[in-house]
């Protein structure tokens, strides 16, 4: 379980999250939505040690806050950056295979041919796409080899944020139900941040919104989505975008 | 026709050599993402180094080598230590090439400081020349072609066929995602330019019989930057290619006007900006995430 108490962000003097409070239980998808510059990324981020922040972070009982990045994604908490961040200039093949590092090591001789077959299984389309150079992805392709990559490290949490962001409605839908089969078969916990807050509301167990910083209401999913201050002011506007 | 092959050879020595430079300096630009200019200071030191343990300290040929790849690497380090660590986060980027710059600086005066201004002349790894077939040619550029065709090819196999290399890549390519995933970006570099180090300093071990030991090494720079000019910036294969064909224009021309053979090296590096900016053997990589 990965616990966040009373956390604080900075982006110089700019307060980015000011005091927020997280739960992601064991198993289960977790979102947190919210518009623009509310904090969301910020707040994988702190998860991830790579902005300026304060505050409490435990991971299963285990204070991970001092830790650096790469200490953090060596515990199986595995982030899938905004923007997907694919490595332009190696293949798909070798994309995946960076993902191992954390518990394979330089000089390792862990095998990781079951978990490329894995990853291709999951997402047929990369096992096409094996020998193509990062860059010339399309955007879908690229959330896809972004999350395969990160499914390689053998990950205990997956923080991924916006997988949504640029992709066509149809193949927004696909990664979302993608992301609902890898939490199902393996019961691996994801922290889910999110733009499209009713496609987010429908595959999660629990929700957050966030607001300014702050988290501003927070519960069941489900009953989230029923909520008229919740309607209103972030499935109203995406009411229209999920039919399109 | 035996005029031919010695040209040959010995510009192909000169082109591999070139391309032990030229390949460090890729490798540096891909992973901070800023030229190099004490590449050839590397190779200098490298001269100097080997030099001051074969013939000042008089160890055996085979145990000064040794030392000097090790020193080689220990400079490597020291190197970005003290020329890229405290730039790093600095607010104009180009603060880590100036400082390069730099670097270049003390290294001369460094080198003359510790050795003296005297030139000094190592001699030749293998004294002689193969004859064969009427052709005469000096083994000490036979060692070389050899030394570095061992070299390069390792250096390629790392990057392309092995798992560390790819995590080198990786972090060369993405310093954020390489975090994120857990790859520790500041060993990736150490060994980036521990490995710039050694390539540049063994190409100057092989170098110093021929050019003699002095700070005016660091001219074979120039070589090979054109050379990454020609070959396509940023591609190692590139680099390669591109050093080897400068080395052969650069050895032919001295067939015809050995005074101008600089004129006949950039008079095509020139040409290559014009009819193919993006350099002959380089693979397109868009700068495209």
């Amino acid at each position: 379980m990965l616990e966040i108490r009373d956390l604080h962000a900075y982006y110089g003097a700019i307060e980015g999250l000011k005091g927020v409070d997280i739960q992601v239980a064991d198993g289960s998808i977790t979102c947190i939505i919210g518009s623009n510059g509310a904090g969301k990324t910020t707040l994988l981020k702190s998860i991830s040690n790579v902005v300026t922040r304060k505050g409490s972070i435990t991971w299963n009982g285990q204070e991970i806050t001092g830790l650096k990045p790469t200490k953090i994604a060596k515990l199986g908490i595995t982030h899938v950056p905004e923007g997907r961040q694919v490595f332009p200039g190696l293949t798909v093949r070798e994309n995946l295979e960076t993902g191992t590092i954390g518990w394979h090591g330089f000089f390792g001789h862990g095998r990781y041919e079951e978990d490329l077959d894995r990853v291709f299984q999951l997402f047929p389309r990369l096992k096409e796409r094996e020998n193509q150079k990062g860059w010339s992805l399309s955007g879908g392709e690229q959330q896809m080899l972004a999350i395969g990559r990160a499914l390689m490290a053998r990950p205990r949490l997956l923080l991924l944020d916006e997988p949504s962001m640029g992709l066509a409605p149809l193949i927004i839908e696909e990664m979302f139900k993608k992301i609902v089969e890898i939490n199902r078969v393996s019961r691996l916990p994801v922290l889910l941040v999110e733009q499209n807050a009713s496609l987010a509301l429908e595959i999660s167990d629990y929700a957050y919104v966030i607001e300014q910083g702050r988290i501003s209401f927070h519960g069941k999913a489900s009953e989230l989505r029923d909520d008229p201050r919740i309607v209103a002011a972030y499935l109203g506007q995406f009411a229209g975008q999920k039919g399109a | 026709m035996s005029m031919f092959v010695s040209l040959t050879i010995n510009g192909l020595a000169m082109g591999m050599v070139y391309a032990l430079l030229a390949m460090g300096l890729v490798l540096l630009v891909r992973a901070v993402g800023s030229l190099n200019f004490a590449q050839g200071d590397f190779l200098m030191m490298g001269a100097y180094v080997s030099f001051g343990y074969i013939y000042m300290l008089k160890m055996p040929e085979i145990i000064g080598v040794i030392l000097s790849v090790i020193t080689y690497a220990a400079i490597g380090a020291a190197f970005m230590v003290s020329f890229y660590w405290p730039v790093r986060k600095a607010k104009w980027s180009q603060a880590i090439m100036v400082c390069t710059l730099a670097a270049s600086m003390i290294f001369k005066d460094a080198a003359n400081l510790i050795f003296g201004t005297t030139t000094k002349a190592p001699s030749a790894i293998m004294p002689g020349s193969l004859k064969i077939a009427g052709l005469s040619l000096q083994y000490q550029y036979l060692i070389i072609i050899g030394v570095c065709f061992f070299v390069i090819l390792g250096v390629f196999t790392l990057f392309e066929k092995l798992y560390f290399g790819r995590m080198m890549e990786a972090a060369s390519q993405n310093k954020y995602a390489a975090e994120l995933i857990g790859i520790p970006t500041i060993l990736t570099m150490a060994a980036t330019y521990m490995i710039s180090m050694t390539i540049a300093g063994i190409g100057g071990y092989l170098v110093a019989p021929i050019f003699l030991v002095e700070t005016t090494l660091t001219k074979l720079q120039l070589r090979a930057f054109a050379g990454v000019v020609v070959g396509g910036f940023g591609s190692l294969k590139g680099a390669i290619y591109g050093c080897i064909l400068i080395g052969l224009i650069e050895s032919y021309s001295t067939y015809v006007i050995t005074t101008y053979k600089d004129l006949v090296v950039f008079g095509a590096l020139l040409l290559t900006l014009v009819i193919r900016p993006q350099g002959f053997f380089g693979e397109s990589i868009a700068e495209k995430a």
